[in-house]
């Protein structure tokens, strides 16, 4: 019985996207329309690269709650770094690309800085992932909120927000493609290298790992701090996006990130999950939440509806490895 | 080893873990009291004094319950949204039952208080009986439940807070003074006193540790896990809806957003400041209580120096991580797990 249930339970998980917009299809016709399904690629796209950035510190058995904020934060201090750079005389051709490298890179070293501390804290100073990643999140909260007031910062140039998110490369928006090498990157990453095969060996069994002698501790905060640049990339191709910092745009990613990720196959007890489930939970989550609106669902019960379904997906998830 | 390297070894672990858990919080906690008497004179005002004491208690009884919980190494995301439904539901049924049913206050506060109470116990139960039973992380399952219960309360109430409260909830407990001291601290005085009584002197007290400290070994022993798993949940749903309830009959209504995720973010940092381990098995009532005491002085100290509530954020962030570094650095080169 538990065998069929996990024989079924495979195939289930990386069609249960398709199934979900099958479904709805059949509900509102329109979710299945070509103009929707290309909106929910996009979205998807934004969702998936936060989801890989997650999916790194999920696999060493750690997570990340300070994601979401540091999204906001990196969102807001990129764009008061472009606004400062193109200052109050209005943009011109070169000054626009100039603030634009300028936003991207303050927007990279914030990661940075992230990254280091979750990582030195998780690391070396031994304290749970939970405990650091929630205090980096009330750290980053409270910066990203009083950087610009809580006011959204706007005046990015041009050029940043063409290249980050209008662009469009033979009819392919920008997003997808950065979405596209971000997760092409973390696979090559994560099967490839032994960097990324350690990551594994931290979260499934972090005895071998002392035992090999690794600079355990040094892998630990690299896992973070690489979880805390891709974050980066998302903030700032949402800032690209949104054509504007805003201090709520990552509002409930951290959690939406840890569902999406869950619900493809990532284990919170670190060891297993990768590109594919990235990208099944995280097209998931979009499909579930466009299939809603669309569906004219209110926001209460969507909340209600998320909800179950996260606790029902990682249900079915245990029960269907009971026996492995 | 001997039995008694093996005795020493266990006391020392325990001592030093005794002393870097109570010797840290008083310390820090005298720091901001000296440090707030030489700068701001209002500190030392009974209305501040007494609004200190309201906070300490609301985050006190909370905090215990997500201690009880931590202690069976889980997780409550979901006590902040427990706490909002508690009190929507109190108020709906308090204000249904006096203007729509005609029953007496004294009633309607108690119908009030006991389905509250319920609706609290019966998201504890689901808390409980998703982890033990289905093996589900209790992060993914009261963080799903977090979102359930937000949504359930939100559709309750559209948002709007519930008005209608007998008068007497507001002015004879939440905003009274018992013999010159608010209300409210006489209910986390006792809560506190039962938690503490419960971990050291009954055999659900025991119990709970055991089943954190090893589960196998309590699952050998006879012990059934799930059961007291399930009842730890549905305790810590409780003394979050006790919060709840404190907090509404202070507000005078009945809210649907107790300050957003702030009571569920101080709550862990409270347990976790006050010793206990997310690992599960160490977890104790009265520091727990202590440490609430400091948060709440500590964001009382920020408020009246006019740091506001964003940078305030940043504060209690790096706070909660000093004191867990500091504490599990001095436990010594434990073994990762």
């Amino acid at each position: 019985m538990a065998h069929i249930v996990s024989l079924v339970y495979r195939v289930l998980v990386p069609a249960s996207p398709v199934i979900l917009a099958l479904a709805f299809g059949l509900y509102v016709p329109r979710v299945l329309s070509f103009e929707n399904i290309i909106n929910i690629i996009q979205q998807t796209a934004f969702l998936f690269v936060l989801t890989c950035a997650q999916t790194i510190v999920l696999l060493t058995r750690g997570l990340d709650l300070s994601l979401g904020p540091s999204v906001s934060m990196i969102s807001v201090a990129s764009a008061l770094t472009m606004t400062a750079v193109v200052g109050s005389d209005g943009s011109n051709g070169s000054n626009g690309i100039i603030a634009a490298l300028a936003g991207t890179a303050s927007g990279l070293l914030i990661g940075l800085l992230v990254g280091l501390f979750n990582g030195i804290a998780v690391a070396w100073l031994r304290v749970n992932p939970f405990v650091a990643t929630l205090a980096s999140m009330n750290i980053c909260l409270g910066i990203g909120t009083s950087l610009s007031d809580g006011h959204p910062v706007f005046g990015i140039p041009e050029e940043f927000n063409v290249a980050g998110y209008r662009l469009h490369v033979l009819g392919i928006p920008m997003s997808i493609i950065y979405a596209v090498a971000v997760g092409i990157a973390l696979h090559l990453l994560l099967q490839y290298t032994v960097v990324g095969r350690s990551f594994y060996v931290l979260g499934s069994n972090p005895r071998a790992a002392i035992v090999a002698g690794w600079p355990r501790r040094r892998l630990l905060a690299l896992a973070y701090i690489l979880s805390a640049l891709l974050t980066a990339v998302g903030a700032l191709i949402l800032t690209a996006r949104a054509a504007s910092g805003a201090p709520n745009l990552g509002g409930g990613l951290s959690l939406q990130t840890i569902a999406a990720a869950v619900i493809g196959g990532v284990s919170l007890t670190g060891g297993r999950g990768g590109l594919s489930s990235a990208l099944i939970g995280s097209f998931f989550i979009t499909i579930l939440s466009n299939g809603m609106n669309l569906a004219e669902i209110g926001g209460y019960t969507q909340m209600l509806v998320m909800g179950a379904i996260v606790i029902f997906a990682v249900a079915l998830d245990r029960v269907a490895r009971m026996d492995v | 080893m001997s039995v008694t390297a093996v005795n020493r070894a266990a006391l020392r672990e325990r001592l030093s873990a005794r002393l870097g858990v109570v010797g840290l919080i008083p310390f820090l906690l005298v720091l901001v009291v000296v440090g707030m008497t030489l700068v701001e004179p209002r500190f030392y005002g009974l209305p501040n004094l007494f609004n200190i004491l309201r906070n300490t208690s609301f985050l006190a009884i909370i905090a215990c319950g997500q201690m009880l919980v931590m202690i069976v190494g889980g997780m409550d995301l979901s006590v902040g949204a427990t706490a909002a439904l508690a009190s929507v539901v109190a108020a709906k049924v308090m204000a249904s039952a006096t203007q729509a049913y005609g029953f007496d206050p004294g009633t309607a506060i108690a119908l009030g208080v006991v389905v509250s109470l319920g609706s609290a116990a019966a998201v504890g139960a689901l808390n409980g009986l998703c982890s033990a039973l289905l093996r589900v992380p209790s992060l993914i399952v009261t963080l799903g439940m977090l979102s359930i219960v937000s949504g359930i309360t939100l559709m309750m109430t559209s948002g709007m807070p519930v008005y209608g409260l007998p008068q007497g909830f507001i002015t004879d407990f939440g905003r009274a003074l018992w013999w010159g001291v608010p209300a409210p601290a006489y209910v986390a005085v006792a809560v506190v006193a039962a938690v503490w009584l419960v971990q050291r002197k009954t055999v659900l007290g025991t119990y709970i540790y055991a089943i954190g400290g090893n589960p196998h070994a309590a699952i050998v022993s006879g012990i059934s896990a799930t059961f007291y798993v399930v009842l730890t949940f549905v305790l810590c749903a409780l003394l979050a809806s006790v919060t709840g309830l404190l907090i509404t009959a202070q507000m005078g209504s009945g809210q649907t957003n107790l300050g957003g995720d702030r009571l569920m973010l101080l709550s862990i940092a409270a347990a976790v400041i006050g010793g206990t381990s997310l690992r599960g098995g160490i977890g104790r009532a009265e520091i727990v209580g202590l440490s609430a005491l400091f948060l709440s002085t500590l964001t009382n100290a920020l408020n009246l120096l006019r740091i506001n509530s964003k940078k305030e954020l940043v504060v209690l962030g790096v706070v909660v991580v000093a004191a867990v570094a500091i504490d599990s650095l001095g436990r010594g080169k434990a073994a990762v797990e």
